[in-house]
């Protein structure tokens, strides 16, 4: 798994738990530093999910806004992340079923993202990266919502089965269905001629 | 004992590549599979692709770069002064 900034839970002396039961307790700082430490991974995570930057932008401010409300239920029986993350793919879903009632969608790709390039690779490897990420983002733009959740949860964050069947709110089983057909699905869009 | 080819191993194998890929199959599952793909080219390169495809996204660093809007936080710091309100609606329940 790429590292992302933003990855990691707050270091800054106060441990995760002060920090919810200061925020249960309505200390905005609190969950503006507990919320924070994963809001760059998080933001990225919409955007590979959403592949529009502003859609992004609004549906991470409502996650933030729903967790802030939400936050006197979080009991610690799962982690922060793994609840913050939830409600991500839950906004997310939301989000793309209000797309779908419209007219015009729109499709993941670098170009759409507004990507920067990696600035160290040398042209030709630029060239070749471009090339691979505008064709993984449009294949994964073509898959259904539950799908992508799945290749984006396990294959691009890299999270365990359980973690990620946890968010996508489905069982261990369900969850491993759904990312080996979004496997199959994605070899069959790219073609084993690109892949091997 | 060696099992013997089954009429239906190509079209099974095709469809448990990924899991194949992802350790989640069983030892005589794991056995048919690979007895099957080592003499078919398609399926011996269906696992490669399925390899392939999985390194590729993991191996993703085009959004390393990425911050979150500076506005993340609007919504909230213009909600702050009510509070959390534990409102059912907008987190999911804990181990659901």
């Amino acid at each position: 798994m790429a590292q992302l900034p933003g990855r990691q839970p707050p270091q800054s002396g106060a441990t995760e738990a002060s920090l919810v039961a200061r925020a249960r307790a309505g200390d905005v700082d609190a969950f503006e530093q507990l919320a924070g430490g994963y809001a760059d991974r998080l933001f990225a995570m919409l955007l590979r999910l959403l592949g529009d930057r502003g859609e992004a932008e609004d549906v991470a401010q409502e996650v933030m806004l729903r967790a802030w409300r939400g936050i006197g239920r979080f009991d610690g029986r799962s982690t922060f992340f793994t609840w913050l993350y939830r409600i991500a793919v839950n906004e997310a879903n939301r989000s793309l079923a209000k797309r779908s009632r419209r007219p015009a969608s729109v499709s993941i790709d670098a170009e759409a993202l507004k990507l920067p390039a990696a600035p160290r690779d040398e042209p030709s490897r630029q060239a070749e990266n471009n090339e691979l990420r505008t064709e993984l983002g449009t294949a994964l733009s073509a898959l259904p919502p539950p799908y992508r959740t799945a290749i984006v949860l396990r294959d691009v964050e890299g999270l365990s089965i359980q973690e990620a069947a946890e968010i996508a709110g489905v069982s261990q089983a369900a969850f491993k269905s759904r990312l080996h057909q979004a496997r199959l699905r994605l070899r069959a869009l790219i073609g084993d001629d690109a892949l091997t | 004992m060696r099992l013997l080819g089954r009429a239906d191993d190509h079209q099974w194998s095709q469809q448990h590549l990924s899991h194949y890929v992802e350790g989640d199959l069983g030892r005589r599952a794991r056995r048919r599979l690979e007895r099957h793909a080592r003499g078919c080219v398609d399926c011996g390169r269906g696992i490669l692709a399925i390899r392939a495809l999985v390194r590729m996204f993991r191996g993703l660093d085009d959004l390393a770069g990425v911050r979150a809007p500076a506005g993340i936080f609007d919504r909230v710091r213009a909600a702050g002064a009510a509070g959390p309100r534990g409102d059912a609606a907008s987190a999911p329940p804990q181990n659901a």
